[in-house]
């Protein structure tokens, strides 16, 4: 199973049921997939959804059809003057894109933009206010 | 107990005079590890002088003492503050104690004392406010100025619980995230968190506190300190010791004192802590070649918000440091709280300092207890459970009409009504209301009205946790239910009151 993170931007809501679409669109396919987290930011409604990995290429596809957002990018920035790479922030990742390496590497924070799926999970876990969610 | 002078193989005099020579051999606690395991424990302990331990975490038992000197006319105060910071003043008139956990008044959680400490070692300017209520001898009632480190006669870092000889990791086994002191925790054992530096961890590598005592010179904060005793809660039979330090903050960096927040919980503040380990014996060789895998801890459910939470496994460094671990067969994610790049880095700084004759080592001036416990707080209240305080619940079954429902909240002087299907398994909660929305609106079936996702609590829950859920969920009663999920009772804010 691959998390992804979509998002259906507040333009497309009409009704408190709308992120049903997102549902639906997956609901076509079949499949066992679950809903880790659902929750609104400024950008729309966001459902955290864990889906078997051979799925993703065409559900992701489906659900850009109908202008939903899919694991948007560039959603946080790391202010590394603050960061004091403790790792608070790399067991909140559903991805590998926080990480501080095994013990025998470096242990300096290590963020994978390209790995990001934006789901916002690290944001309050950090204890110096180093990620910022960009605007 | 451990006699020291067993094996001596070198004297605190003997290394302090290598050091005066620059032919002292120092190594990291990671580096021994090494050592140990190509040349044996005698070589080791022949070749090596002394191995520098590190540590880098939120340490919230931490604070500082300062002192202002008098204004002109003086003050004795009563309350003061630090950038909104209230400090505790119970000491002489100018003196007070700035804790690393207080939050600032105005904007609570995003500012506390760890970043007064952190503000002022980088020497910027910090407010201060005092009151008083004024005597004969101190006038003036009160103040508002401004300074720096600089313009302190004394600034004192004085911590009564550092440096933990180990951790548990952190993880939650309810639905929701829980916002702890061990960080954000994902529900369904979603990650954990852990602290601590494993095998850098200064306790870890004197874990019979041969050198580690009263007055030990270590590094704190970026300059020197001392171990004036063990910590508070200290608890060395269980491997949970704790120290006790003091140093000058005049002296420190504030890379190695920062301000933290955790969200929903508050402020804290990082401490860097080093402690050179003398290698006085062969014992001591040994020890100091700890690795990760030999530092066994446990996975906690803070999912339970009471003192004994449940143990879920053992665990070691190693396995932590992996990045996961597994929990009822699933993969859990875990990450350390405190920077082990740091806690390195400080295991250096102290080993060049040593290396470059600017450190010297002593023996303690008394050793540490071994053998004290950790006792819970004597409390003269009797805790109250849920079972003592719950009443019975009014009871519908979810076929029921509405006009029955309500009938029922009119006779029985009951605001919440509980639906349940005809096993007595919880379905809902309906409220008053909700049944008067219910008639504005026209509605007649009940499934329409009720509320599916209920907060619910239990028998053995103390009522100050039924409390608490009932705050933070904004809501007036709690069903009781057993492990079935079947309906035992009900517990409303009336009955807390
Ligand atoms: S937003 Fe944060 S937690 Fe989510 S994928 Fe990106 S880095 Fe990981
Ligand atoms: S939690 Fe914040 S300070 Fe810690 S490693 Fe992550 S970004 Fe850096």
């Amino acid at each position: 199973m691959t998390i992804i993170n979509v998002t259906l931007p507040f333009g497309l809501i009409s009704k408190v049921n709308d992120y049903s679409t997102i549902i639906n669109e997956i609901l076509k396919y079949d499949i066992i997939f679950n809903i880790l987290k659902f929750s609104t930011s400024s950008s729309g409604i966001n459902l955290l959804l864990d889906i078997p990995e051979e799925e993703i290429a065409t559900i992701t596809e489906s659900l850009k059809k109908n202008n939903i957002i899919v694991n948007k990018k560039g959603r946080i920035t790391i202010d590394l003057e603050k960061c004091i790479d403790c790792g608070a922030c790399v067991s909140l990742c559903p991805t590998d894109a926080l990480s501080m390496g095994g013990v025998e590497e470096n242990n300096q924070l290590e963020f994978i933009e390209d790995k990001c799926i934006g789901c916002l999970l690290c944001i309050d876990s950090c204890p110096r206010h180093a990620i910022e969610e960009n605007k | 107990m451990t006699k020291i002078g067993v094996n001596l193989t070198k004297s605190y005099a003997e290394i302090n005079e290598k050091i005066k020579n620059g032919d002292v051999v120092v190594v990291t606690a990671e580096e021994m590890i090494k050592i140990v395991e190509e040349k044996g424990i005698k070589v080791a302990a022949e070749e090596i002088d002394v191995v520098t331990t590190g540590t880098f975490g939120p340490m919230c038992s931490s604070g500082a003492f300062l002192n202002f000197g008098h204004s002109d006319p003086p003050i004795k105060f009563e309350h003061l503050w630090l950038n909104d910071v209230h400090a505790y003043h119970g000491n002489a008139a100018v003196d007070c104690y700035i804790g690393v956990t207080r939050l600032a008044d105005k904007s609570p959680f995003m500012y506390g004392g760890g970043h007064v400490i952190e503000d002022l070692v980088s020497g910027k300017p910090i407010k201060l406010r005092g009151v008083s209520s004024t005597t004969d001898c101190y006038p003036l009632g009160e103040i508002d100025t401004e300074f720096t480190i600089d313009d302190l006669n004394q600034a004192i870092l004085c911590n009564p619980r550092n440096a933990y000889q180990r951790y548990a990791c952190a993880v939650n086994s309810t639905d929701k995230t829980i916002y702890t002191y061990m960080g954000k925790l994902l529900p369904n054992f979603g990650n954990g968190h852990f602290s601590g530096a494993g095998s850098l961890n200064p306790i870890c590598n004197d874990p019979d506190y041969e050198i580690i005592g009263i007055g030990t010179r270590i590094f704190l904060g970026g300059g020197i300190g001392y171990v004036i005793g063990e910590g508070t809660q200290h608890n060395p039979t269980k491997r949970y010791g704790t120290l006790f330090l003091k140093g000058d903050l005049k002296q420190m960096t504030p890379e190695y004192l920062r301000g933290v927040h955790y969200e929903k919980y508050g402020t804290s503040m990082f401490c860097g802590v080093g402690i050179p380990i003398p290698i006085l014996n062969e014992g001591l060789a040994r020890k100091t070649a700890i690795k990760n895998d030999d530092i066994i801890t446990e996975v906690i459910d803070y999912g339970v918000p009471r003192r004994d939470k449940p143990i879920l496994k053992q665990t070691n460094y190693k396995e932590l440091y992996s990045g996961s671990l597994e929990i009822n067969g699933k993969k859990v994610k875990c990450s350390s709280l405190s920077s082990l790049f740091y806690a390195r880095k400080i295991a250096n700084e102290l080993k060049k300092w040593i290396q470059e004759g600017m450190f010297f080592l002593n023996p303690p001036a008394e050793r540490l207890p071994t053998d004290t416990i950790f006792k819970p707080m004597k409390v003269t209240a009797e805790l109250k459970f849920v079972k003592d305080l719950k009443k019975e619940a009014i009871i519908c079954y979810e076929d029921c009409d509405i006009k029955v429902v309500a009938e029922k909240i009119i006779k029985q002087n009951m605001n919440h009504i509980i639906i349940t299907n005809r096993e007595k398994l919880l379905v809902g909660i309906v409220t008053s209301f909700d049944i008067t929305k219910a008639i504005a609106e026209d509605k007649n079936e009940l499934k329409d009205i009720i509320t599916k996702k209920v907060i619910t609590t239990m028998d053995n829950d103390p009522i100050e946790i039924a409390a608490r859920k009932m705050k933070i969920n904004n809501i007036s009663a709690l069903p009781v239910i057993d492990d079935n999920n079947k309906v035992v009772g009900i517990i409303s804010s009336e009955e807390l009151m």
